[in-house]
Order: C-alpha cells, then structure tokens, then sequence
C-alpha cells in the first residue's frame, strides 16, 4: 500500500510535467517544449508538490491539537488571517521577506483567538471552534476586500488570495517552501510520539508526562509558519488538510508517527493533481485558480464528515 | 516508593474554596477519599497532580517540591485517571493502553517489553478481546476499564483514580478493586460506594465543603462520622444483598 502511494505520486507528478496549455511529448521535445518543461513545468509541479504537502501536514496537526476532526487552515480562519496580515504588509509596503512574518502573526492571532473562543472549562467545543473560524473567514475576507479597493495599485487581483493559486513560481520560492517544510516536518517527526498523546483529554495527557500548554503552543506555531508561508505565496488553498489527514489516518492508522508523513505526501499528491486539472480544463490555455477546485472538493468532504459524525460532534 | 506530602494548601474558585492544612501520605498506603458531590474531591486530586495551581501551599513528593519536577519526572512518581478522559480519531484499545508505557520509552518507538506488559494487562483487565477496536465503538464501562489499564501500564508509584468504578459493572469493580488492594503502589481514590470503600481501603479522608473533616483509619470510620459527611441518617445492619469475587 505505502509502495503503491509513493508510486502514485511519481507517476502524478511525471504526468502533471506534460499536461498544460501546451501537452508535451517526452519522446519527441522541439527547443520551446524543452525549455517549457524545465523552466515554467518543473518547478511549477514541484511548488503545487511542496505547497500541498505543508497544507497536508499543518491540517494534520491542526486536527490533533484543536481535536477537530473538522480543522485545517482554511475552518480555523488561519488561511485567512494569515492572508490578511500578508496583504497589509504589502498594502504598507513592507519588504518581500517581511510578508510572510506579519502572514504569520496575524495568523497566530486569528488562531488563537479562535481557540480561546472555543475553550470552555479545559475541553474544545469543536462546534464553537467552527463558527468561530468561519466567522473569522468572513471578517477577513472583508478587510481584505477594502485593503484592495483602497490600496487598488499595489495588491494583485483579489482572486489571487482568496481562491489561491500557483500564479508566480519561481526556483528561489520553491527552495524557502521546501527548506521550510523539511525543517517542520523533522521537528513534529521527532515529536511524533507525544503529539499522540494530545488526542486524549488534557489531564490524561499531562500526567503521562507530556507539558501540554507548551507542545500545543509549538504545534500551533509551527503549523501556522507552514501555513503562513503557504498563503503568502499561493493565496488561500483551502480544504487541503481538511482532507489528507482522514484519508491518511483510514489507511495507515490514527498514530501521528505514520499520519505526519503520509498526510503530507497525500497532501502534495491531491495539489498535484489538482492543479494539473485547474491547467487543462478551461480549453483554450486559460487557467483556473487551483483553490477553486479544492474549495470544490474540500466542500463536499466537509458535508460528509458534517453528516457522518454529527450524532457525536453536538452531543460529544 | 514515594512518600505524598501536602502543606497549607490552598485553592479558590468562584464559590469554592479548598483548604487542607496537612495531608501525608506514605508510600503503599490506599487511601479513599469520601465526601458529598462538590467537596473539592477532584479539585484536590487535580492540585495534587499538578494540573491546578493552589493560591498557597506546597505539595511534595519524596520532599522535593511539585513545581520544581520535570513533567517527565512526574509521570514517573503518579498516574492519573480522571473522571473524564477522551481519545479523539480512531485509536484502537491496544494503542490507548500502549501510550500508557510512554513515561518509560526513549526517543520515539516503544520496545518489545512495553509491548509486552500491555498485553499482560489487557488479559489481566479482561480486555484481550477487543483489543484490536477503536477505543471509541467501546461502551462506557469498557472505555473506563482501557483507561484504568493504561493507567496501571504507567506503573507510577501512586495512582490517583476519580471515582475508579464509575460505569463499570459489580464483577468488573470487584476484580478491579480487588487487584488494586494487591498492588504495591499508593492508590488514592474518590469514591462514592461507600461499602465498597470500606471493604477495600485502609484509609479515609472525608472532606465537607472543601475541609478535611477527617483523616481516619477503618476502624475509625464511624456512622456519626458519615452522617456529619453526607447529612444522611445512617445505621449498620445486614445489606441486602452482599457481593464476592
């Protein structure tokens, strides 16, 4: 099974290469098709890659910390908040590095605000934790559509952060996302074993000796980082880590020491795809923007969760 | 084996208050702590554990201060099993019970000993049959009996229990109450049966309103002494019906 994924995923990334406005023959390249591939398809694939695998990773542990099965970037409003302070930063005229800085604290911000908002007597009520971040979605969104009225010049269409997309790449972007992916990646691998005992209550998992307050502060910052660098570059993708981690945990099992890797290569795997048919489905070389799709998908699956757990998630 | 010592503690809450001048427990001891709904029985467990901080007042193990020890320390020294415990996503039985071994595993794997010791308590706690199903599809009384075996798996050398029987059924508690009075480690517990927490304990702490009204052994456990506790008129004869293991 593990095999057959990471095959998957080889062949997923080969055949996202040579789809686009233009279809590839390997076997038979002009000069202009070769270049294609190597400049604009290479790193282009590689980025949806690495970018689909923080938004897998970050909602993995986004579900386990905030115990949501409902949770990633986009329900918890930090996508949101995380592209709100990115787009004040740009509207004031920050430097380029600075973006992805403020994107994180406002990130962090709107996430914690979300959990407090949520928290009653040490036990998450996840329904509230929902509401709360739809309606931080909502806020944002909103102060993001004035900053573009009001500050029209220097923020790009407004598409381009709240229905994300892989619109400028380039090989300097993909070495920081993927450093930066690496890093986190390790960082939780090595913790993976304690993250498990964040599924059970609090005070379980306390006197198993686990400090709970600050493994929970250092997964939420290291998750909102993935996600604030992810929303910097790309825009709001949602509903990526709602998926990937239910999908990772009915394959491989609930334990974080297998979900951390496999929700990040199924995270990368459904942006690959994703975007390949975000490349190809509007005839005439126009493109969608990838986040269109996920919403799409992401949607859907959010319902089904909705309908199978909701005898337990109102009463629970 | 580690000895529990508690001074001039104190803890306020809302409409709450708990105050225990001193409260020694020594290592082995099983101790029953008794009083109406609201007493303080959690709070005080909660404060002994670390997880609530008192407004003053020291808490001890083995004379070294609570808040001076290494969260890992502490795992090693008490267990906990609190009223309410949760497992979010499908964990099965055997991994729940497995985590318990946590405070003794290096770096990120546990060895073929915890394995092993995990499956002796699940055939000890009579859980060996569903050991394989996610810990959620289990029914009230098996989930608390998963917890109480991942507790003991924790082999700390006191085991703090709120309320160890609560769901679980007369054989279960019997067997459970039974083990527990074997056990070399110190086991403090709020109960509520009190026949059964005579028949199993040595010592009892009643508390009223966030007092300790008495810190009694079981010979001294006395109807008055209920009475004061619970407000309920009590008398000793024969029950009607008796149960044995």
């Amino acid at each position: 099974m593990k095999r057959w994924l990471w095959v998957t995923f080889v062949i997923a990334l080969c055949a996202a290469c040579l789809m686009g406005a233009t279809a590839i023959n390997p076997l038979n390249m002009t000069a202009v098709e070769h270049d294609i591939l190597l400049n604009l398809r290479l790193p282009r694939v590689l980025f949806g890659a690495v970018i689909g695998a923080m938004l897998g990773l970050s909602g993995s542990v986004y579900q386990l910390t905030l115990k949501n099965p409902l949770a990633d970037s986009f329900t918890t409003g930090a996508a949101s908040s995380a592209a709100l302070g990115a787009i004040l930063a740009i509207s004031f005229g920050a430097p380029a590095p600075l973006v992805p800085c403020c994107a994180l604290v406002t990130g962090l911000l709107g996430l914690t605000l979300v959990y407090r908002l949520s928290l009653t007597n040490g036990f998450i009520n996840p329904v509230t934790m929902i509401l709360a971040g739809i309606v931080m979605n909502i806020v944002a969104s909103a102060v993001i559509s004035f900053s573009k009225y009001f500050f029209e010049e220097s923020i790009s269409s407004i598409v381009f952060w709240l229905m994300g997309g892989f619109f400028i790449v380039s090989w300097g972007r993909l070495l920081v996302c993927a450093l930066v992916f690496l890093v986190i990646y390790l960082s939780f691998r090595q913790r993976a074993l304690h993250l498990n005992l964040l599924a059970l209550d609090e005070c379980s998992a306390q006197t198993m000796g686990v400090n709970v307050p600050r493994l929970r502060s250092f997964a939420f910052v290291a998750a909102t980082l993935l996600v604030a660098i992810a929303v910097s570059y790309t825009g709001i993708i949602g509903f990526v880590g709602l998926i990937v981690p239910h999908i990772a945990r009915s394959l491989f099992g609930s334990d974080m020491r297998h979900n951390l890797l496999y929700s990040s290569l199924l995270g990368a795997l459904l942006l690959v795809i994703a975007d390949a048919v975000a490349r190809v489905i509007i005839p005439g070389g126009a493109e969608l923007p990838v986040g269109i799709i996920t919403a799409l998908l992401g949607g859907i699956f959010f319902l089904y969760l909705l309908q199978t757990r909701r005898e337990r998630f109102w009463h629970g | 084996m580690a000895e529990l010592q508690a001074e001039k503690l104190i803890f306020g809450r809302r409409n709450f208050s708990l105050q225990i001048d001193s409260l020694r427990i020594v290592a082995g001891e099983k101790v029953a702590v008794m009083g109406e709904n609201g007493c303080g029985k959690s709070t005080l467990l909660q404060l002994l554990c670390g997880l609530l901080s008192p407004a003053a007042g020291v808490v001890r193990y083995n004379g070294n201060n609570l808040d001076e020890l290494l969260m890992a320390r502490r795992a090693k020294l008490f267990s906990l099993l609190p009223q309410l415990s949760e497992v979010i996503f499908p964990f099965s039985v055997y991994e729940v019970v497995l985590f318990g071994r946590f405070p003794h595993c290096s770096g990120n794997s546990f060895s073929s000993q915890d394995d092993e010791k995990t499956r002796l308590l699940l055939a000890r706690l009579d859980l060996l049959d569903f050991s394989q199903r996610p810990f959620n599809q289990l029914s009230g009384g098996e989930q608390r009996r998963v917890m109480l075996a991942r507790v003991l798996n924790q082999q700390a050398e006191i085991i703090y229990l709120d309320e160890p029987n609560a769901s679980l059924d007369i054989r279960h508690t019997l067997d459970i109450f039974a083990l527990l009075s074997t056990r070399p480690e110190t086991v403090i517990a709020p109960v509520h049966d009190i026949n059964l927490a005579y028949r199993f304990f040595e010592r009892f702490l009643f508390l009223k309103q966030g007092r300790l009204l008495a810190d009694v052994a079981r010979k001294d456990v006395t109807p008055e002494l209920l009475k004061e506790t619970y407000g309920v008129q009590v008398t000793t004869g024969t029950a009607v019906f008796q149960f044995h293991h």
